[in-house]
């Protein structure tokens, strides 16, 4: 890509693109220091000790704009336009540009985080070129805009030191040796400080941290870009300490009182090399977590990265189901979450949210155990089927209606028919009180489901584990059977794992399906997946001498059938 | 034995006895200088004017880069002081600096009596009277210094 790429249009179409894009704060900010007007404190930290700084560079950015209005963005994108082409190396290109090069096109990618590390330096240097900042006053400048570069250099050419003195790099930025962060440079703020400290008559400087009264020479302090120095002991210490509050330090501020200027690796360096591994480490983990376009594997102390494909920097509202290549955890990309179509991301996380502020009730009703509807004794549920047959008495029910199985069963020519929400008689009803608890029994009706398919998931997980060992024993039954003939039965439990899962978020789904017409609808598919399911269930779970191959191939064959075909339905907005 | 927070708290109660801040006193128990006990007078003019306050300031080896634990012995009715004394400062907590000492601390607390923070409420009632009916919160707060007196006494 050449210069000629980043010609003023393509600029000016950029900003008009992130202005629709940006959040509101950014929006009222922009607004505001186009007419020129005094900015409002609300949005600076509440910090009365930085006051009186904030209002300087109020001011200054203020005249800045005066005589200005409405000509800003002509004028901060021409002096981007001349930073760029003054640049050291007018030929690098554009790097990241927001297109992945390792990107195949396959979608979702699972990289392990150093892997990362390329991605956010050519974010930074990018930042570097285009603000014409030291590489460590771009990282925290993109961080603190959530690596939305668009964003970011609007609001930095709109009002450089305002988003500088909001970011902590206001000193690293102004004081001219970026890269250095010299102990004598600094602002001039700054270094009347330090000129005060060092006491009349003597060489030595004094640190504020440890007061030594000894004093200190001049190269064994360290000093920030704001000008405040301290000696290397208490910024050994100093940094120690700031790692031990965890990824927070990297937002941890200058030691002295007051002072908002960020430290950043250039401090870290200086003072506490042996450290810097540990600070770059957060430094990446903030990346991974503020990109966008990335998400750590939720597989417990795994350590992949999943990359979202493309160059929106946003997800699709869909996301994506990432799946881990080293701990074969599968999640869905935007929310983090176990993939969990047919719900979207948000009516999961209300259902999540509902669940823990209900789990009281629902944990009361839905004890661990249920009595037999016919000889009370207690039964414990520990295979996925809702077939229940009592162990004392024979009595067969169904698991959540506790109904006569007679009634549910497929080959008595019934229908499995669990799955819909009857309002009941009381429907009339419009007190408060009834309708609270017509509420209730509604979200109950649902999350006694959600809940048992989530189990049954987990029965069925924990079967696929002991599945291996069936197989040996299925295997072994007949002397002329291969691997491949038994492997039916892998399949069979994978496919009631995924059926699990499914059911499971069609609950969650229903809860939030308004339409009436709609619901309809879509409990036809689910009662059919749900039978389907519940045959397989048993089917797979019958002793093994009693096991029919054929039987169980073409349920599983059915069950994927009838799966696939609800997950479509949804996608497809339900219209038949 | 001598560590950097305790070669500092050497220094802070040096400090403290060579340019002692109005109004308020500290030094460390006998035998643990980790450990502190202040008092605060109240400021004249104010209804707090003529108590006695006193405090534990409790630090750790972490100390000047991590805050002191600082809690009120006496008794205390306060918009941001707790019933059992704890403090509610922001520079006790996220705002601390390592460049405070202990006479920063104590300054700090003394004005916060008399310039509290209601957006932080740590004493409901307090904090309700402080805001709607001043005259009450300054009856409570002056049975509060005479109280003092009488801690002091027992």
């Amino acid at each position: 890509m050449s210069d000629e790429d980043y010609s003023e249009e393509e600029y000016e179409y950029e900003y008009s693109d992130a202005e629709s894009n940006a959040g509101t704060d950014d929006v009222s900010m922009d607004a505001r220091s186009q007419e020129g007007e005094e900015e409002d404190a609300d949005d600076d930290d509440d910090e009365s000790m930085t006051d009186t700084n904030n209002n300087n560079s109020k001011k200054k950015a203020a005249s800045d704009n005066d005589g200005n209005n409405g000509t800003n963005k002509r004028r901060s994108t021409g002096s981007f336009d001349s930073r760029r082409r003054s640049g050291d190396n007018p030929n690098a290109a554009p790097v990241g540009g927001g297109k992945f090069d390792f990107d195949d096109g396959s979608g979702i990618r699972m990289l392990p985080a150093d892997e990362l590390k390329p991605i956010m330096a050519s974010q930074i240097q990018e930042a570097t070129e285009v603000l014409g900042v030291s590489p460590s006053a771009a990282a925290v400048l993109m961080r603190e805009h959530k690596w939305a570069k668009e964003r970011l250099f609007q609001a930095f050419f709109d009002n450089p030191e305002k988003i500088q003195q909001k970011c902590g790099v206001l000193a690293r930025c102004q004081g001219g040796c970026g890269g250095c962060g010299g102990t004598e440079g600094g602002g001039e703020s700054g270094s009347s400080k330090a000129a005060k400290r060092t006491r009349a008559g003597t060489k030595k400087k004094h640190c504020e941290i440890c007061l030594d009264e000894d004093g200190f020479d001049a190269d064994e302090m360290i000093g920030m870009p704001c000008g405040h120095e301290f000696c290397e002991t208490c910024w050994y210490g100093f940094i120690a300490n700031a790692l031990e509050k965890g990824p927070l330090c990297v937002r941890e501020s200058c030691p002295q009182a007051g002072c908002k200027e960020l430290i950043t690796e250039e401090e870290v360096e200086r003072a506490a090399p042996d450290l810097l591994p540990k600070f770059e480490t957060y430094q990446l983990r903030s990346f991974v977590e503020t990109y966008g376009m990335t998400r750590w594997c939720p597989g417990p102390g795994c350590e992949q990265v999943a990359v979202a494909p493309g160059s929106g920097g946003v997800f699709a509202d869909a996301g994506g189901v990432a799946s881990c290549n080293k701990c074969e955890t599968c999640f869905c990309l935007k929310c983090g979450e176990e993939p969990h179509a047919p719900v979207t991301c948000k009516d999961l996380a209300m259902w999540q949210e509902k669940c823990r502020n209900e789990s009281e009730t629902a944990n009361w009703i839905l004890a661990n155990t249920k009595p037999c509807p016919k000889c009370s004794s207690r039964i414990e549920k520990n295979q996925g089927c809702n077939h229940m047959t009592c162990s004392g008495c024979r009595y067969e029910f169904c698991w959540i209606c506790m109904g006569n199985w007679t009634e549910h069963g497929a080959n008595t020519g019934g229908y499995y028919k669990c799955n819909k929400f009857d309002v009941g008689n009381e429907g009339n009803d419009q007190s408060d009180a009834a309708k609270a608890k017509r509420e209730l029994d509604r979200y109950l009706h649902y999350y006694k489901r959600y809940h048992n398919h989530s189990q049954a998931q987990d029965f069925a997980k924990k079967a696929l584990k002991e599945t291996e060992a069936r197989m040996v024993l299925l295997q072994e039954q007949n002397t002329d059977t291969v691997w491949t003939d038994v492997e039916f039965l892998k399949t069979a439990n994978e496919q009631l794992v995924e059926c699990r899962k499914v059911l499971k978020y069609t609950y969650c789904y229903g809860f939030y399906l308004q339409d009436a017409e709609k619901r309809q609808r879509f409990e036809y598919h689910q009662e059919m997946l749900e039978r389907f399911t519940e045959n397989l269930s048993e089917l797979s779970e019958k002793p093994l001498r009693e096991m029919n191959r054929t039987e169980v191939v073409n349920q599983t064959r059915v069950v994927d059938r009838f799966m696939k075909n609800i997950l479509e339905y949804v996608d497809n907005g339900m219209e038949d | 034995m001598s560590t950097s927070a305790r070669r500092r708290l050497l220094r802070d109660f040096r400090r403290l006895q060579n340019d002692p801040p109005s109004g308020v006193t500290g030094a460390p128990m006998d035998t643990n200088i980790m450990l502190w006990q202040a008092v605060i007078f109240g400021p004249d003019d104010t209804p707090w004017e003529g108590g006695t306050f006193k405090l534990v300031l409790e630090f750790t080896e972490d100390y000047p880069n991590k805050a002191p634990s600082v809690r009120f012995l006496t008794k205390m009715f306060h918009p941001n002081i707790y019933n059992d004394g704890q403090i509610c400062l922001d520079i006790l907590q996220n705002q601390w600096s390592p460049i405070y000492d202990i006479s920063a601390i104590l300054t700090s607390i003394q004005s916060l009596l008399c310039d509290p923070n209601p957006a932080s409420p740590a004493n409901s009632e307090a904090s309700r009277l402080y805001n709607e009916n001043r005259r009450e919160y300054n009856r409570r707060v002056r049975e509060i210094v005479e109280q003092s007196w009488v801690e002091d006494e027992s």
